[in-house]
């Protein structure tokens, strides 16, 4: 008994089509690969506070992404960077591109000490707006 | 060699013609054309996989706040270029709960602030702003939590 198209009658004898399988095997791997990578830029063991309204928009390309874990280690973009270098690094950002806005990735259980001295340095880098980026809660 | 062939061709095709073999004897009859079935099965892989990635990666929201620049470089977390009317919050713990000093000098749960606060009324909240300072063991979820409440009022949120 044949069992559908993927096992073909040829002249040699049966044999399985692995075609199909190989091209799903091989999308699987490779959208694993890169969600596994973007999963960790973005999301770097922070897990952010929830909110029950905000703004449901991302209509910038390339925002700048400072993401503060909960003992206080800085991101930039996914990028670690140390207190001492963040304020250059967000100035060079900001002067190049003035427009792009700064959004702020804290872990919900942050104690306010560690995201104070980052806001600072985002007003001295003369930041005057922020996006707060929040989870909704459901 | 034609007339040869055709009944073999003819006697394949009726012996194929079960229900189940349907894919296979119109694949060996009508050869021409793209072959979908691989097209098919990555696109509903990728469908499914998007469809649950989306789920379980939740909805993510943006609250926006100023940062004021201090009048005085000297100072810090005081005297901010703010236009009035401004109603400042600060808030601090007091037995693992946060307390916000702000309507009034007597400090309230932060639940009972948001209360108020959504009780205001929108001729007090239009074009006020709500100057947040927060201690430094408050959590971050407070400020947002803060932060969206007056978001929801259409109110401004200064970060101090």
């Amino acid at each position: 008994m044949r069992t559908r198209s993927i096992i073909t009658n040829t002249s040699a004898g049966a044999r399985i089509n692995v075609t199909p399988m190989i091209d799903v095997v091989m999308v699987l791997i490779v959208f694993y690969l890169l969600v596994g990578q973007l999963a960790l830029d973005r999301k770097a063991s922070i897990a952010l506070p929830t909110s029950s309204t905000g703004i449901d928009e991302s209509d910038t390309t390339d925002p700048i992404v400072v993401g503060i874990t909960r003992s206080g280690a800085l991101t930039i973009n996914g990028l670690p960077i140390d207190s001492q270098r963040f304020r250059g690094e967000i100035e060079g950002m900001h002067a190049r591109s003035p427009s792009t806005p700064v959004r702020i990735r804290a872990d919900r259980d942050t104690p306010y000490v560690f995201v104070r001295p980052v806001m600072d340095q985002l007003r001295d880098a003369q930041i005057s707006r922020v996006e707060l980026v929040t989870e909704q809660s459901p | 060699m034609n007339e040869q062939s055709t009944p073999t061709s003819t006697s394949t095709l009726t012996k194929k013609s079960k229900p189940l073999n349907r894919r296979n004897v119109l694949m060996r009859t009508n050869r021409f054309g793209p072959n979908m079935t691989p097209m098919v099965d990555v696109t509903l892989v990728i469908l499914i996989f998007f469809m649950a990635s989306a789920t379980i990666a939740g909805h993510e929201w943006f609250l926006k706040a100023d940062l004021p620049q201090t009048q005085d470089p000297n100072q810090q977390s005081a005297g901010f270029s703010l236009p009035e009317p401004v109603l400042n919050a600060d808030l601090f713990m007091n037995n693992q709960q946060v307390f916000v000093r702000g309507i009034s000098d007597e400090p309230r749960s932060l639940e009972l602030f948001l209360s108020q606060l959504a009780q205001m009324d929108q001729s007090l909240t239009k074009g006020l702003i709500l100057s947040i300072r927060a201690a430094d063991d408050v959590p971050y979820q407070a400020i947002a939590t803060l932060c969206a409440n007056a978001s929801k009022q259409d109110i401004r949120v200064a970060i101090r």
